[in-house]
């Protein structure tokens, strides 16, 4: 249609815009930072009518939430109702049989599908947000803002939530599972520390830098193949004045995830939760996909807060594979009987191992960058914890980045047994709520493999998760590490067998737990 | 720019701050490198690192004006250490030696070029400059100054031109704490602002304010009636008569000015600023007519003889307590008062003729020294704003003793700091944290008054308050009330608008009114609505007042019936001199736009059309389009908008209001416009008599969401010619279709053959129609 219709009312006098002179924003730069990262138009997933008017929609979220909210309302009124057999209770059942898995192929295949839907942030937003689904503009709550003496240790500070919880659930065998009541007790402990902290810190502090999983999710998410909700037109964003998706407009809040699509490199950061996407006054935002890994080899900007917390991770899931060892049970016995420990896990192996593990990650790494680095790298940026760079950052912060899929590929095949051998008695347990089911249901003895196969699948995700990180490490090597180091062919020899060397490690664990079994 | 720059710190040091730049830190975990603090940075201190793609600062660039901590939507950035900035350069307030009778200006501006350009070297010229926001006119502040600092007056009275046309009067009579210098950077920041009124007032000092010019020929043929010739008035009757109106304007004063000459005494406004506006007008051809008011009931029949009628009448009822003893003889309002005190300061009435409870006795001269007549001349003055201290202190010129009884907090009262300060030293008491509880009478009438017969008011008992918080009313304490001696009380509490007018103004509230909702997206990111209020603005919200002002603005520029418009105090009640004018000016820019044609004259067809769509899947806004597309055929000037980007200043600028809407719900329990839409039609500000027409996409029946839609915008006062709902089988000629019928309804045959060659003459041409 020819039509010279005035798309804004410039006619009308304000003499306010008169007066503003912004200076243009700083564009240089912006295409080497984000070529590598961006989206492709064509994976825009907003483009088709019916999914962009589902986003749109305000109670996207809510009901996302609202199943995982009756959920897990249920799992912990049968920890204290229910029947103390855990096999048997549902609240355990789906708890550790099915949904501790399922988040984690959701993290492999979506990124951080599980925030969007998590009952834990979702039930302390709706109380700080005083709604279920509307937009409102004052916030229950002190509103604060996590202090930056904190915050710095970003990414961090959930992998010490995330040890702490283990240990803990080691220590009382909830995910055993163990008695179904421990397990409500810590549903009740994560709902109340959402709380107190959406209560005192504004937007969702807790999920960025507190929650448990923020860490595991966020880093392992970055394989997924959901981009996240990301600019469609940069120069939109960096030429918008108001930006509504940070601060909120009148049809959505600013991101809750301190997040800006404008310069979003990777799924990271994303929550999903689509408040930009309501807010743009533009339309310039839209839900992308991603091919698997983009986001693990994408990103310029590497974060040294991720790449601790990988090598801690790391350091934990191989901890959980040892502790299956014989070799394990015979240590962990002697140093309780030394430090007069009542039970298993010694805090003193658990954390010394995992500070082990990610040193080995790490000193591996900074004898890579004492061998390769070049002699003319010079570091001029001091700063904090997260700002400052070295020669041993240079290298650290890409290769943990590259062992992402191991560690996710370990973190999915541990959960594996307990999905593959009990995940049927999911349905004697709901029977048994209404009284009809008992541990004597063929159901309920019904394993979807024997032992023997699950440790050829576990091996085989292993295999799979080595293969995707030699790739994404040689791709890593070539765009990051190539250009600061001597010898090309060393440098990549060696990345390639840090890959290779925790991917059998994993692996031949793997077997020598079923042989302990 | 870099007004201040290396200079500026060098003199921050000179002013007794420390050495070191203001330490910046930007929080690398947060910042996402949006760059809202690099465009708005007034010193070019912050840029961008490429790399990380997160700001970094400069700090030896930076002066500490905090406006990036405002701007920075994640609270990424935090800024420590001094404003780097020149010590404010003072103005001197006068206080006459003998108070008795002398009416000069006690505040003085800058007397010279030195204090002046010091004064400008202290702004910032910020690229977002808050203090426009400030300013209910929106005064291009920076670029004035600016111009001072080039010295540039021509330049700075163009400037000032553009948005007021008081900088006299506004300069002496704002309170700038809670408007521009409340809401300058250093004020913001926690700091002293720039004198912004010292320097306007320096401009119009130095070279007076041009006279009126005709600017346009928009109004050439209009003859418009402004009731009121107060600031709201003058702002109407300047723009008309710069237009080429031929303006009436009706005062029901024996002079003009309003508020200005009669509420604002001399010593704040000296009669001479006051006048000045007036001057020029009758010297540019504004017909005056003094001494005729206009009540409610004349306005059909000014309507009937002039083109359009401007109301700003103001709100002159004062307000009384309702007190035992308040209709005693000697309790008066601060309206006969202060017309009382100015007719005997500028001497033409005795104050025993005007004012005689509190006139000395036959023969006794004022005395400077009160207690040596043992308080034989008190007033009590009820309440403790600027109306009360303007009492109060034009009481101690008449040689009175003035006590203010206000009971609310001092640190809460809405009193102009300086103005209580400069009463203070006048002598004036005032008692916070006081109310009267009742007024007693002493024996017989006060003799020589007309209200013989009643006793006159003799004693005042004052019980003490207690306030909390500024957002709560203050609590009346038990305890026994204080007798006070007093001649007279004069309630000085505030006005409230004419009931009679406000029947003839729908919406207009008696009272001040918070905006509700989503603040504009603007304000927020200038940062101006963000932080704590300052110190210097007395913890004043200054970015939530000023955008409060913004509603009164919007409403002036919607008729509030064909062709009667209104600004003011009339439409807004009490409030300033600025809103006041701003207000005038923005009735008056949409009158001329919508071209009012009294009867008998003919009328001109519509032009510009407001298309507005509330769509869900996009058949809506289709429809919106097609029926946009075949008005800009036939050459009206078409604005298609969805509904949530359409609010009051939107709705000004059209005199034809399209409103479609897809429908909701089944059709056995009944069909409605869309929730949205239903919320925006039930929001609606007053529509004064515009066409309006309705449509709606539906897929089974739209049953009565048509005659909702209609009524919600009739309600409203539009005048709802047209309607149609289309189907979804439809085809788009449907949307053509009820186009060229709104054709036939708004634009008469020929005007819109007029039309059309006009159209075909300009760009645009009439392509579309042969669509």
């Amino acid at each position: 249609m020819a039509l010279s219709v005035q798309e804004e009312a410039t006619r009308i006098a304000d003499p306010v815009p008169v007066a503003v002179h912004l200076r243009p924003p700083v564009r240089k730069g912006v295409t080497e930072r984000f070529s590598s990262s961006d989206v492709q138009p064509s994976l825009e997933v907003t483009r088709f009518p019916l999914v962009a008017r589902l986003i749109r929609n305000r109670k996207f979220q809510f009901f996302l939430i609202l199943p995982n909210q009756i959920v897990f309302w249920a799992v912990v009124l049968l920890g204290f109702v229910g029947t103390a057999d855990p096999g048997l209770n549902f609240g355990t059942a789906i708890t550790w049989y099915v949904w501790f898995c399922l988040v984690f192929v959701m993290m492999v295949v979506v990124g951080r599908a599980w925030c969007v839907m998590c009952p834990f942030g979702g039930f302390a937003e709706w109380i700080q947000r005083r709604t279920f689904w509307k937009r409102t503009q004052k916030s229950l709550g002190l509103g604060r803002k996590f202090p930056a003496r904190l915050a710095r240790y970003g990414f961090l500070i959930p992998v010490v939530s995330f040890l702490i919880l283990t240990w803990l659930e080691e220590f009382f065998n909830i995910a055993g599972p163990g008695n179904p009541i421990a397990t409500s007790f810590m549903v009740i402990g994560i709902v109340a520390s959402a709380l107190v902290f959406f209560m005192v810190f504004e937007r969702r502090t807790f999920c960025r830098y507190i929650c448990p999983l923020s860490t595991l999710i966020g880093s392992v998410g970055s394989m997924g193949s959901v981009a996240g909700f990301r600019t469609k037109d940069r120069e939109v964003c960096l030429s918008c004045t108001t930006k509504d998706c940070m601060r909120g407009s009148a049809d959505g809040y600013g991101c809750p995830w301190y997040t800006w699509p404008g310069s979003a490199d990777s799924n990271l950061y994303c929550g999903l939760c689509s408040e930009c996407y309501k807010s743009c006054p533009e339309g310039n935002v839209g839900l992308f996909l991603q091919k698997p890994l983009t986001s693990v080899v994408a990103p310029r900007r590497r974060r040294i807060d991720v790449a601790w917390g990988i090598a801690l991770l790391f350091g934990l899931v191989l901890y959980q594979q040892f502790n299956a060892t014989n070799v394990f049970a015979a240590i962990d016995n002697w140093l309780n009987t030394e430090l007069h420990f009542p039970q298993y896990p010694n805090p003193v192996d658990y954390l010394g191992f995992i500070i082990v593990g990610a040193a080995l990650v790490s000193g591996v790494a900074w004898l890579v960058s004492k061998a390769f680095a070049n002699r003319s790298l010079r570091f001029d940026q001091p700063g904090n914890f997260i700002e400052k760079k070295s020669q041993f950052r240079t290298y650290f912060m890409p290769i943990a980045y590259g062992l992402i899929p191991i560690v996710g590929a370990d973190y999915f095949a541990r959960q594996l047994p307990k999905f593959l051998k009990y995940s049927p008695r999911v349905v004697p347990a709901v029977m048994h709520i209404f009284g009809f089911a008992s541990a004597k249901s063929s159901l309920f003895h019904l394993s979807i493999m024997t032992n023997g196969w699950i440790v050829f699948t576990q091996v085989a995700v292993i295999v799979v998760g080595t293969l995707a990180s030699a790739w994404s490490m040689w791709r890593i090597t070539r765009r990051e590490l190539v250009s600061v180091s001597r010898g090309h062919i060393g440098i990549y020899m060696s990345t390639l067998a840090i890959v290779l060397a925790s991917g059998a490690a994993t692996a031949v664990l793997y077997v020598i737990m079923h042989a302990a079994n | 720019m870099t007004v201040l720059d290396t200079a500026g710190a060098a003199q921050g040091t000179q002013a007794g701050q420390t050495n070191g730049h203001p330490h910046v830190s930007i929080f690398a975990d947060r910042c996402a490198g949006c760059q809202e603090c690099v465009v708005r940075c007034p010193e070019e201190a912050l840029s961008m690192n490429s790399e990380l793609w997160i700001a970094v600062a400069d700090e030896t660039k930076c002066v500490g004006c905090r406006q990036c901590v405002r701007t920075c939507p994640f609270s990424a950035i935090t800024v420590s250490g001094p404003l780097i900035v020149t010590a404010r350069t003072a103005v001197t307030t006068q206080h006459p030696a003998r108070i008795e009778g002398d009416v000069s200006e006690t505040r003085s501006g800058f007397s010279t070029w030195d204090e002046a350009l010091a004064e400008a070297s202290r702004c910032l010229s910020c690229p977002d400059p808050t203090c426009v926001r400030g300013c209910p006119a929106h005064n291009d502040i920076p670029g004035f100054i600016s111009a001072v600092a080039d010295k540039d007056l021509e330049r700075a009275h163009t400037i000032l031109r553009r948005t007021t046309l008081l900088p006299d009067v506004c300069s002496r009579v704002c309170d700038q704490s809670a408007q521009c210098e409340g809401a300058c950077s250093w004020s913001l920041a926690g700091g002293t602002p720039v004198a912004i009124g010292a320097i306007e007032r320096f401009i119009t000092e130095q070279a007076p304010v041009p006279p009126l010019a005709k600017t346009s020929s928009a109004g050439d043929d209009l003859s418009v009636a402004v009731v009121g010739a107060g600031p709201a008035g003058i702002a109407a009757a300047w723009d008309l008569a710069s237009a080429g109106a031929q303006v009436t304007v009706f005062e029901k004063d024996d002079n003009p000015g309003g508020l200005l000459r009669w509420g604002i005494p001399d010593f704040t406004l000296p009669e001479a600023v006051a006048d000045r506006a007036w001057d020029q007008l009758r010297a540019a051809g504004v017909t005056l007519e003094c001494g005729k008011e206009v009540a409610a009931g004349d306005l059909d029949e000014l309507l009937s003889v002039h083109d359009a009628v401007v109301l700003t009448v103001g709100a002159g009822v004062p307000m009384r307590l309702p007190v035992p003893g308040g209709d005693l003889n000697g309790v008066v309002d601060a309206t006969s008062f202060l017309h009382a005190s100015k007719a005997v300061l500028d001497g033409e009435a005795t104050l025993a003729s005007v004012l005689p409870l509190v006139a000395p006795a036959a023969g006794e001269a004022p005395q400077v020294d009160r207690a040596a007549t043992a308080g034989a001349h008190r007033i009590l003055v009820l309440g403790g704003g600027n109306t009360a201290m303007d009492v109060a202190r034009s009481a101690r010129r008449l040689g009175i003793e003035a006590t203010c009884v206000e009971w609310l907090d001092r640190r809460f009262a809405p009193v102009r700091p300086d103005e209580l300060a400069e009463a203070e030293a006048e002598g004036v008491e005032v008692r916070f944290l006081h109310t009267l509880v009742r007024l007693e009478g002493g024996d017989g009438p006060a003799p020589g008054t007309a209200t013989a017969g009643r006793s006159t008011v003799r004693r005042a008992y004052l019980a003490t308050t207690i306030q909390e918080s500024p957002t709560t009313l203050p609590k009346v304490q038990r305890a026994k009330p204080v007798e006070v001696p007093v001649d007279m009380v004069v309630m000085a509490m505030g006005y409230r608008n004419d009931p009679d007018f406000t029947k003839v103004l729908p919406g207009t509230p008696l009272k001040r009114v918070a905006p509700a909702g989503v603040p504009d997206r603007s304000w927020m990111a200038s940062g101006v609505l963000a932080g704590p209020a300052s110190p210097f603005a007395h913890s004043r919200p200054v970015g939530t007042l000023a955008l409060g002002r913004e509603v009164g603005i919007q409403a002036a520029a919607l008729p509030f019936r064909d062709r009667l418009f209104a600004a003011g105090d009339a439409v807004v009640g009490p409030s300033t001199v600025v809103e006041a004018m701003a207000q005038g000016r923005a009735a008056v820019r949409s009158l001329l736009a919508s071209q009012p044609r009294r009867p008998g004259r003919p009328t001109v067809a519509p032009s510009r059309v407001l298309v507005c769509y509330e769509s869900n899947g996009g058949r809506t806004e289709t429809a919106a389009r097609a029926i946009a597309g075949a008005l800009t055929g036939r050459g009206a000037q078409v604005t298609a908008l969805p509904l949530k980007r359409v609010g009051a200043r939107e709705l000004a600028a059209a005199d034809v209001v399209i409103v479609g809407s897809w429908v909701e719900g089944f059709v056995v329990a009944g069909v409605h416009p869309a929730r949205r839409a239903r919320d925006w039609l039930a929001a609606l500000p007053h529509l004064g008599g515009k066409k309006a027409a309705v449509f709606c996409t539906y897929a089974v029946s739209p049953k009565a969401a048509l005659a909702e839609m209609a009524a919600a915008l009739e309600k409203a006062g539009a005048d709802v010619v047209a309607h149609a709902g289309f189907s979804r089988n439809g085809a788009p000629s449907d949307a053509v279709g009820f186009a060229r019928e709104l054709l036939a309804l708004c634009w008469p045959a020929g005007v819109e053959a007029q039309r059309a060659q006009a159209a075909a003459a300009g760009a645009g041409g009439t392509r579309a129609v042969t669509r």
